[in-house]
């Protein structure tokens, strides 16, 4: 293969063996290739391997530990702290830790329930797939 | 020289921690037909798998036109231009035939046009069309996938062993469909188990042998191959 590639983000591509310049195959239409050019061009590349609801399902339980843990440090700090001052600022940084937990909680809800659903419609495709076949097969038997 | 408009490029893929493809090179240029034939478990439908991003490869590149798209969504792939026609036809059995046609306007075409360009196509659909697609006969399912696939209007077109538990006087038909749509300048890159129909329609072809690209290159050259590549295994 004559590939050659100068960095990840901008192959240099040449043809391998033989196009299909021996002029057997007929062209694609060049708008049509335009236009995939286009689409293509416009792409988002993740780079590889992104499960987008397990990883906002890790994000959720992520952000709920860390506010539980902001929520406990203020509880702590709050039962130390000597001034109001330093109590009323205790009781936000609670509050902040309480919503962030509560927004890693909704997160890992949605994503879990997103994959669960996910999973759950494959396979009602598979067996009604099943189905229909065992009853095709059923009726072409009597 | 051209760009190809899909390109595997040293690919390593598979299932889980175990890898099925060992280094794939493949390039598929506008308006080819590219056939990759080999026996069963040789990687054929992985490759395809990758194609198509809905598997990511470990390693190696997948290009567009010659952008690097490895790890895209595979919506998005499909959205772009690429459609995949699986093995075992991949339609839904419990829906009508229109409803079957109805799922491919995903890409924003509207119903009334991927009616008519799947009937003008495949007419004995037409007369079909509100029957359940799981009563239909093994090469009307097939011309289903096919019909669904082509009213996307794809630009590059993945088929994944459309000779599958057919009759050969159906997958002849079928074949023939696909040498029309190859003759409108699609690109194609066709998987087989089986030689003889695909190396008359192929610009070119490759065998594929324990998740390696064995041979390729101009179909007369490939046939030659084939028998020692099938019984024989790496030669």
């Amino acid at each position: 293969m004559n590939k050659t590639t100068t960095g990840d983000a901008d192959p240099v591509v040449a043809p391998a063996g033989a196009a299909p310049a021996d002029g057997k195959g007929p062209a694609m239409s060049s708008e049509r290739l335009a236009q995939f050019e286009d689409e293509v061009a416009k792409l988002k590349v993740t780079g590889g391997g992104v499960n987008p609801e397990r990883l906002g399902a890790k994000w959720g339980i992520g952000l709920t530990i860390v506010g539980f843990v902001v929520a406990v440090i203020a509880w702590f700090s709050a039962n130390g702290a000597g001034n109001m001052a330093d109590i009323n600022r205790s009781q936000i940084w609670a509050v902040i830790g309480v919503g962030i937990s509560i927004v890693g909680i909704a997160m890992w809800v949605r994503n879990s329930i997103t994959r669960y659903l996910r999973y759950w419609i494959i396979r009602l495709v598979y067996e009604q797939r099943e189905q229909t076949e065992a009853i095709v097969k059923a009726l072409k038997e009597k | 020289m051209t760009v190809p408009v899909l390109e595997l490029s040293a690919i390593r893929a598979g299932y889980g921690r175990i890898d099925v493809l060992h280094g794939i090179d493949i390039a598929l240029h506008g308006g080819e037909v590219f056939a990759l034939l080999g026996p069963n478990g040789a990687g054929k439908s992985t490759t395809l798998a990758v194609a198509c991003g809905a598997i990511v490869p470990s390693s190696g590149s997948l290009f567009l036109c010659g952008r690097d798209v490895t790890g895209c969504a595979t919506d998005a792939v499909a959205r772009a231009g690429v459609c995949l026609i699986p093995e075992g036809r991949g339609i839904f059995p419990n829906l009508t035939v229109g409803e079957n046609l109805r799922m491919a306007t995903f890409t924003g075409a509207r119903y009334r046009d991927v009616v008519d360009r799947a009937f003008t196509q495949f007419p004995r659909l037409g007369e079909r069309r509100r029957q359940t697609a799981g009563t239909l006969s093994g090469g009307e399912q097939q011309m289903l996938a096919m019909a669904r696939a082509l009213a996307t209007d794809p630009a590059v077109l993945l088929i994944d062993e459309l000779s599958m538990g057919l009759a050969p006087i159906i997958v002849e038909e079928l074949y023939e469909h696909v040498r029309s749509i190859a003759a409108s300048g699609l690109s194609i890159l066709i998987v087989e188990q089986f030689a003889h129909e695909i190396l008359g329609i192929a610009d070119r072809a490759g065998i594929m042998l324990h998740g390696r690209l064995m041979h390729s290159g101009p179909p007369s050259s490939i046939a030659d191959e084939l028998a020692g590549a099938y019984l024989g295994g790496e030669r």
